[in-house]
């Protein structure tokens, strides 16, 4: 009952969704439109790892500008641009394939500060390998027009979250969920801990890369570092948090409500919006573990609660 | 003959945890395996389980080698645990906890509706249905208890290695544990327990095993035990002998 009423409400969304730009003509409101589903993406592949495996990788930028510098090369060679991002994504899989063995030796804090490691050097050489502008060709501009964007970004979040909502209803989600909470725990019961997140980093770095590819078609110049960079981790993290890890919803929430704060923060107060993102961070890992879905919860259990004492003392 | 044990042998630095112990258990038994504190139980308990590998010395099971193979390949080789100090799924309900024994022990199934069924069931036998959508971390210490029986269970195993389950029990919930190993031995499954309280440990082994230091120093009936002049010594001391 409840899964047919969340299937239902999903397609209602995705309708509406690809509805948009029927009545949407504004590019400004479109291309905002186009951020909150890439944010959609990368925050819910993230997810994928460090919400249901509980492995919080803070290199997740790599994965994203690997899918883009791939695609983009291709795309401009005249490959099909989904082909080109299909490449994309596969990179992404063959990068996350090499680390995995190495990187899942560390665990906790060791394993977040590798992968921001790796991260960074991947940033770095990109940075000295491609340091001219990428710019689309003058072919492309002419043909460029943002609602095809628009339905790529769409399409991208929606393969994320269907991903994701699969993979966390499955018997591989139920093994990576009982990694998070207690490995030795979960090896005792025949869960491959190694193997759950490697397949959790594969299907989250695919995912990444999908959204690379997407950006790629998307931006009409930028420097070929640029996806490389900490931020975009940084952003897909916090925003997973704030709207609550380990969930599906909570990586959507959190890519909404970030897109539309930093919308109002710079408009308002330009260069402080990192200050006030960290902080809202903080007050978030302080004070609402669980993000808004942990809070939604927490009223609904408190409900529940009341609304059985009330049952007890009506039937005593 | 399920278990066969021989010369185990695992330090810990220059402190020998596990002393060329040797002992085997059969198919239907509970042994019980007893000994004061640091002597050796628990890591015995996880080099059975692959948690420790031995430096030494063989484990047959189920007629293969089994000594040093990967902890998360013992469940389907047939040999489940529990932790001494209890290690639930605290952000998951009673019935996931008990589903992932179910989805990756022996016989696992991939059908999560069967799975799930299966784990209501158990956490019948172990007194918990009313808690199954309860997190496990909202549960008390001695429910969690009886979810790890559960989860341990539910992987269907043919030995089950029980580490100090009644520990913190008071007299009503020991017999009530006893009752639950009974019937546990009963449906097929061959018990090796790790336990301090002697009632227990006495009235439910077959054959008990004692350790000291790392070293067995006697195995037999609780009879025959509790009349043993070595096991007087561990537990008492020379002077009493
Ligand atoms: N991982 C380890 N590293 C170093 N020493 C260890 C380790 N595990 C156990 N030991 C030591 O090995 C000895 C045996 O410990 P073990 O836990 O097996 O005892 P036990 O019989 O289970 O005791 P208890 O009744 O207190 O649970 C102890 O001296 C302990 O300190
Ligand atoms: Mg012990």
């Amino acid at each position: 009952m409840k899964k047919n009423l969340s299937f239902v409400i999903a397609l209602v969304v995705t309708a509406a969704l690809a509805a948009v730009p029927l009545f949407v003509k504004k590019d400004s409101l479109l291309t905002y439109l186009c951020m909150i589903l890439l944010y959609v993406s990368l925050a819910s592949s993230w997810n994928i790892l460090g919400g249901y495996t509980g492995q919080v990788n803070l290199g997740h930028s790599a994965f994203f500008g690997l899918g883009a510098i791939a695609t983009r090369l291709l795309w401009f060679a005249g490959w099909n641009i989904l082909l080109a991002m299909l490449v994309g994504g596969l990179l992404a899989i063959a990068f996350a394939l090499l680390i995995g063995s190495p990187a899942f030796k560390l665990r906790g804090a060791y394993f977040t500060i590798g992968t921001l490691a790796l991260g960074q050097i991947l940033y770095a050489t990109v940075g000295n390998l491609f340091p001219q502008i990428s710019s689309m060709p003058v072919q492309d501009l002419i043909s460029y027009t943002l609602v095809t964007r628009y339905y790529l970004f769409l399409a991208v979040a929606l393969i994320t979250v269907l991903a994701a909502t699969l993979v966390a209803n499955s018997r591989w989600g139920l093994g990576m969920m009982a990694v998070r909470e207690q490995e030795d725990a979960a090896e005792s019961l025949g869960v491959n801990a190694f193997q759950h997140k490697l397949l959790a980093l594969v299907l989250s770095a695919f995912l990444a890369g999908l959204a690379g590819g997407a950006f790629a078609f998307f931006q009409i110049g930028y420097y070929p570092q640029y996806p490389f960079s900490p931020i975009w981790t940084l952003d897909s993290t916090m925003m997973a948090y704030i709207g609550g890890t380990g969930t599906i919803l909570g990586p959507i929430i959190g890519a909404i409500f970030f897109v539309v704060l930093k919308e109002v923060l710079s408009l308002n107060l330009a260069e402080f919006h990192p200050t006030v993102f960290g902080i809202l961070f903080i007050l978030v890992v302080l004070f609402l573990p669980g993000g808004f879905m942990g809070l939604w919860k927490r009223i609904k259990d408190k409900q529940q609660k009341k609304r059985e004492s009330m049952a007890e003392l009506s039937h005593p | 003959m399920l278990l066969q044990v021989e010369k185990l042998n695992k330090a810990f630095g220059g402190l020998k945890a596990v002393n060329n112990v040797d002992f085997s258990i059969q198919s239907g038994e509970i042994v019980g395996l007893i000994g004061p504190n640091g002597s050796g139980k628990t890591t015995t308990l996880n080099l059975l389980t692959g948690f420790l590998k031995p430096d030494s010395g063989s484990i047959m099971f189920d007629g293969k080698e089994i000594a040093g193979s990967p902890r998360c390949s013992m469940c389907g080789n047939g040999i489940a645990r529990t932790f001494q100090l209890v290690k639930p799924f605290l952000n998951l309900t009673a019935v996931q906890n008990v589903m992932i024994g179910r989805t990756f022990g022996k016989e696992a199934t991939m059908n999560l509706k069967l799975a799930e069924e299966d784990s209501f069931s158990i956490l019948e036998k172990v007194g918990l249905r009313s808690r199954a959508y309860v997190l496990a971390k909202d549960m008390t210490l001695m429910q969690r208890k009886r979810l790890e029986l559960a989860r341990a269970l539910a992987a269907k195993p043919k030995l089950l290695l029980l580490d100090e389950l009644m520990a913190g029990l008071n007299h009503a919930e020991a017999d009530e544990a006893m009752e639950t190993i009974r019937e546990i031995r009963a449906s097929g499954i061959t018990i090796l327990i790790v336990e301090h309280i002697v009632k227990a440990i006495m009235g439910l082994s077959d054959r008990i095993i004692v350790l000291n230091m790392g070293e067995k120093v006697a195995e037999g009936t609780a009879q025959e035990i509790m009349y043993d002049p070595r096991v007087i010594d561990v537990y008492l001391g020379k002077s009493h002998a």
